[in-house]
């Protein structure tokens, strides 16, 4: 079952669109400045999550085959959390948090992006769309002067020969 | 399979987009959509003269054409089938009420409330209006010129009619739309304006300089001919009951998530029922008695002769597969 080319394509489209919506939302891995969004088996496991960073988590896997081309789904868990700026003090942490919630519904519009294949270099483009449906937001949970919210996406992608 | 191709399942698409376009009622022409030139158009920019409704609700075909066997023999078997009526249905539900959405849901003819006079007495649909405002030579689809002393009256943020005069003319009226069949003469020099879809909201006012009203959209019939006066308006009002049928052509486009597009296009769409609107709650998961209040329609497609074979038809379903989908 293919589902990797789908997953990637659709975390690089999010990270592409993040940079051109904020280019300020970074992330300091491994001594590289990133845009600020991350797939978080593809990382080191975080002894906590890091602050104003979405973390993109796999969870469950759906799988048609009975369809002239096989359709993947499975589902994504966005993650993020904010503490506001020291600047402030913290006191603007909801507001952070709502910028975030900007953000993330921009990076998923438009609802789907051209599959790639990025084992290959440059990435060759496949023939199918990867898509998915609106985000589900979750409520928002306080833990001393953590705010944290968790979104979830279904993505689809049809399975091409080859995958 | 052939490289480069993959096999398509059917479309898996989120919601419709709807767009109409006014029929040529005293021509009896309807607009012709031709997926091969026109389909490849952005969702929000058809081609003229096309006009986006935006996202649809419970779009809903109902096919209505019945095919009867002709029968012979003893016993009596199908010898062949005959179509003894072409005929179907559309209905969905609008997501805004605007001047276009409400006249294509109500049945009848869809008029401006023109804001009344000094002492006009009370009328269902409107009052005797305040008198018309010339427009000037020179104006534009976005720029209604006009005196001084006339662009004083109007505010920035009012709505605008803009029309002819009603002179006594019999049959179809309005701008750029049939919007009235007259009859028998009307009184009323202001009719004209109050039926036509001619209509807009200012969005600046000038009586210096260049007096007159900048619009925050253009006038639907372009660029305002000679003889036209503008007059401002509070809403719209139609009505349950009366003679004339609004005809419109209609296209509903169904994009799938691998670029693939399905239209649906009714040359000819006449309302079926009367003005109604349904309710759905905003929050039904939570509860609660907040509800968005929709506009439902629901049309028949009335016939036309394709000039391509000469067969009557009411709908053309065009399909544009995705890239690299076998066909």
């Amino acid at each position: 079952m293919g589902m990797q080319n789908a997953k990637d394509s659709f975390y690089v489209a999010l990270r592409g669109r993040l940079a051109a919506i904020n280019p300020e939302r970074t992330v300091l891995l491994r001594a590289v400045v990133r845009p600020g969004i991350v797939v978080e088996e593809a990382e080191a496991p975080f002894a906590q999550l890091p602050p104003d960073v979405f973390v993109l988590r796999w969870l469950g896997l759906g799988y048609d085959p009975d369809l002239p081309s096989a359709l993947v789904a499975e589902e994504a868990e966005i993650v993020y959390s904010t503490l506001g700026t020291q600047s402030f003090g913290g006191l603007d942490r909801g507001r952070a948090l709502t910028e975030m919630d900007r953000e993330l519904v921009a990076m998923l519009t438009p609802l789907q992006t051209p599959k790639l294949n990025y084992t290959a270099t440059p990435a060759a483009a496949m023939l199918t769309n990867v898509f998915w449906d609106e985000p589900v937001f979750g409520s928002v949970v306080a833990l001393r002067d953590r705010l944290t919210r968790s979104v979830r996406v279904v993505v689809y992608s049809y399975e091409e020969s080859g995958e | 399979m052939a490289t480069g191709l993959y096999a398509a399942p059917a479309p898996v698409v989120r919601r419709v987009r709807g767009y109409f376009a006014p029929v040529n009622r005293a021509g009896g022409v309807p607009v012709i959509f031709d997926a091969a030139a026109e389909g490849a158009f952005a969702v929000d920019a058809p081609p003229a003269p096309w006009v986006s409704l935006g996202w649809i609700e419970g779009f809903q075909r109902t096919a209505g054409s019945r095919v009867a066997p002709v029968l012979t023999g003893v016993p009596a078997g199908v010898q062949e089938q005959v179509r003894e009526t072409v005929e179907a249905q559309v209905s969905l539900r609008f997501g805004s009420w605007t001047k276009l959405t409400m006249a294509l849901a109500t049945g009848s003819q869809h008029m401006n409330l023109l804001v009344p006079g000094a002492g006009a007495g009370l009328s269902a649909d409107g009052g005797t209006a305040a008198a018309a405002s010339v427009i000037q030579s020179g104006s534009t689809s976005t720029l209604v010129l006009l005196s001084s002393a006339d662009a004083a009256k109007f505010t920035a943020g009012q709505m605008v009619a803009v029309d002819v005069d009603y002179a006594g003319q019999l049959g179809f009226v309005g701008s750029p739309v049939s919007a009235a069949y007259v009859r028998a003469g009307i009184t009323d020099v202001d009719y004209v304006r109050r039926v036509t879809f001619n209509v807009s909201r200012v969005a600046s006012v000038a009586t210096t300089g260049l007096p007159g009203l900048t619009l925050a959209e253009p006038l639907p019939g372009g660029a305002p001919v000679t003889g036209m006066k503008v007059q401002p308006l509070a809403g719209f009002v139609d009505r349950e009951g009366g003679s004339f049928f609004q005809e419109w052509s209609g296209l509903f486009l169904l994009e799938g998530g691998q670029g693939e597009r399905a239209f649906f296009h009714y040359p000819r769409l006449q309302a079926v029922g009367s003005a109604e609107e349904m309710r759905s709650a905003l929050d039904e998961k939570r509860g609660g008695k907040l509800e968005r209040v929709m506009l439902a329609g629901a049309f028949r497609a009335l016939p036309v002769t394709d000039g391509l074979d000469g067969e009557r038809v009411v709908c053309y379903r065009s399909y544009l597969p995705g890239p690299g989908s076998l066909i």
